[in-house]
């Protein structure tokens, strides 16, 4: 850092090596104790028969479990419905999102009202959010199917109709969420730079044309973090399935995580469980790299 | 100013989506406040408005027991988490420290799904007899603080007071001093907002203490998930509870508006 001869920035660059990884070493020695550590846990146990009935490492059975997981029709099924919920949410919570952010950015009255109501629901617990949506769409009792008999509509048994129920878990997680999107884009969007519009505008372009040729391209990087940062949560989804639906009715929204916390704690297999669970790892790990990679190119 | 169509239409459309997101918020507060009986009335009434339900669930719910637990668990991680994730955010940032791959499996410890940890967790904690303890429920918990709090500082710490540090050197102060006495005052509003999401990050968490909790260190979220079960239909009570539950980030929020987007962007947009 303040070296003044050539052997004297050596030596200080040495030692600034070493006060980083002095400082670092506390907080990597927790990391190492309580993620490392147990992940390459689950990565052996996944390689072992080991059931809660049976909690032992003495059977290896290398790679049997990974073929039970990726040969268990339940757990493809699960994989997929967590695919189709994923690019739901992700998709229609874009699709809200941006053209909420696009008039948020147009409109200058009453904006603070709409941006703090917005960010209500956003901090909120999931297990909140799913036990008042399960209180709202009671099939009798809820106040959401009385307001639709209002207008004529029968009562629709949100949770209950193994074709409903994915779409209303999607439902509650937009409601949840997709003030994400918005605040995200609308930081994105106010940004950005006036002048290409200016320009533009000088050329005749119509608001769409600007749309299609400045703002999308100028807001990729913003967008591409934004999708990836939500589709990777939206993976880990759990909590808002506990709640609502259990995984049912039937294995009707039965997402990768509950179907894994099913085999581990109703079945009883933990080595199944690793073995799914290092799968999903994989995934998520691969997404991760490049959202890294994204985020570097933003700054 | 003259009313036109392209000025209304956002507006129409602004305000639709804010009742969207605001009617079911009054709507619980509503139900918290009716009696039992008036909670289930289809079409609703109104009714007699109080706050028997809020008494309710302190003395015939261990509601109490669940808050606290809760704000021990999330105090508890955080206050362990910020000063290591500080430390590391800041060698990082500084020195660069461990290069790409560190950075890299910083987010991907924060990227990890909880479901993965539980697992070797619930085995290790039986073994070590952490099973059902706070402790073992506040280490779990440091797997998501710390590895967000360390991802989260290191842009707190790059850029900002790097200069000041280097002048302090050159007037003899040593490395330590340069970082606790310069760069974590001029860091602090950004190491406070980042430790307020990380306590909300623990706040909210549920599975770790669905699976890690005991009777006795069970938190708000488990709670409130049992309060439905037990309680059959009751939901009086368990919106008077949401409420309560509710307080703490809404009491959050308006301290966290100037560094929301770095938060939940991870750091990438500000």
């Amino acid at each position: 850092m303040i070296g003044i001869s050539g052997t004297g920035a050596n030596a200080a660059d040495r030692r600034d090596r070493r006060f980083g990884y002095a400082m670092a070493t506390p907080s990597l020695l927790v990391l190492f104790l309580i993620i490392l550590f147990p992940v390459i846990s689950a990565l052996f146990t996944s390689l072992h028969d080991y059931t809660l009935i049976a909690p032992n490492f003495d059977t290896f059975t290398g790679l049997t479990n990974f073929k039970l997981a990726l040969g268990d029709a339940e757990f493809r099924h699960s994989a997929w419905l967590t695919l189709r919920f994923v690019i739901g949410v992700v998709a229609l919570e874009f699709l809200i999102g941006f053209a909420v952010a696009l008039m948020l950015n147009k409109v200058e009255r009453f904006k603070p009202i709409y941006y703090a109501i917005l960010l209500c629901p956003l901090l909120m617990n999931p297990v909140i959010v799913g036990l008042i949506w399960r209180m709202f769409l009671h099939p009798n009792l809820g106040i959401v199917n009385y307001l639709l008999s209002t207008i004529g509509i029968d009562p629709v048994n949100w949770l209950g109709d193994t074709k409903i129920a994915i779409w209303t878990v999607i439902l509650v997680d937009i409601w949840h969420q997709v003030s994400f999107m918005i605040v995200l884009l609308l930081a994105g969007l106010s940004s950005l730079p006036k002048e290409p519009y200016e320009a533009a505008r000088v050329d005749g372009a119509n608001a769409f044309q600007c749309f299609i040729h400045i703002t999308l391209p100028m807001m990729r990087t913003v967008i591409v973090v934004t999708l990836l940062i939500r589709l990777i949560f939206a993976v880990k989804t759990y909590d808002l399935i506990y709640i609502m639906t259990r995984g049912g009715p039937g294995t009707a929204t039965d997402f990768v995580s509950y179907f894994i916390y099913r085999t581990a704690f109703v079945s009883l297999n933990v080595g199944e469980a690793s073995a799914m669970s290092i799968i999903l790892l994989t995934a998520i790990l691969g997404l991760t790299v490049y959202l890294y990679r994204y985020m570097r190119s933003i700054n | 100013m003259k009313l036109r169509w392209s000025n209304i239409v956002p507006h129409v459309i602004l305000s639709v989506f804010s009742l969207c997101i605001l009617l079911p918020l009054i709507w619980v507060l509503r139900v918290s406040l009716t009696d039992k009986l008036t909670a289930y009335k289809i079409p609703p009434e109104i009714g007699h408005l109080g706050l028997e339900n809020y008494v309710e669930i302190f003395s015939t719910y261990p509601f109490e027991r669940w808050f606290l637990n809760s704000l021990v668990v999330a105090l508890a991680a955080t206050a362990i988490s910020l000063p290591l994730a500080t430390a590391m955010a800041y060698a990082f940032a500084r020195f660069n420290t461990g290069g790409a791959f560190l950075r890299l499996g910083v987010l991907a410890s924060q990227m990890l799904p909880p479901i993965i940890l539980v697992l070797p967790l619930f085995t290790l904690f039986f073994s070590t007899g952490l099973m059902q303890t706070h402790m073992g429920l506040i280490l779990s918990h440091l797997t998501i603080s710390l590895p967000f709090l360390s991802w989260m500082l290191v842009s707190f710490f790059e850029g900002d007071s790097a200069s000041l540090e280097e002048a302090a050197r050159i007037d003899g102060a040593t490395r330590w001093q340069a970082f606790i006495k310069i760069a974590v005052p001029v860091a602090a509003p950004g190491i406070l907002a980042a430790g307020l999401l990380g306590f909300i990050l623990s706040w909210n968490e549920f599975l770790f203490a669905l699976v890690l909790s005991g009777a006795s260190s069970q938190t708000l979220p488990i709670g409130l998930a049992s309060m439905e079960t037990h309680a059959g239909v009751e939901i009086a009570p368990l919106a008077a509870a949401t409420v309560v539950s509710l307080l703490p980030i809404f009491a959050l929020l308006p301290f966290l508006r100037k560094y929301l987007i770095k938060g939940l962007s991870l750091g990438a947009l500000k």
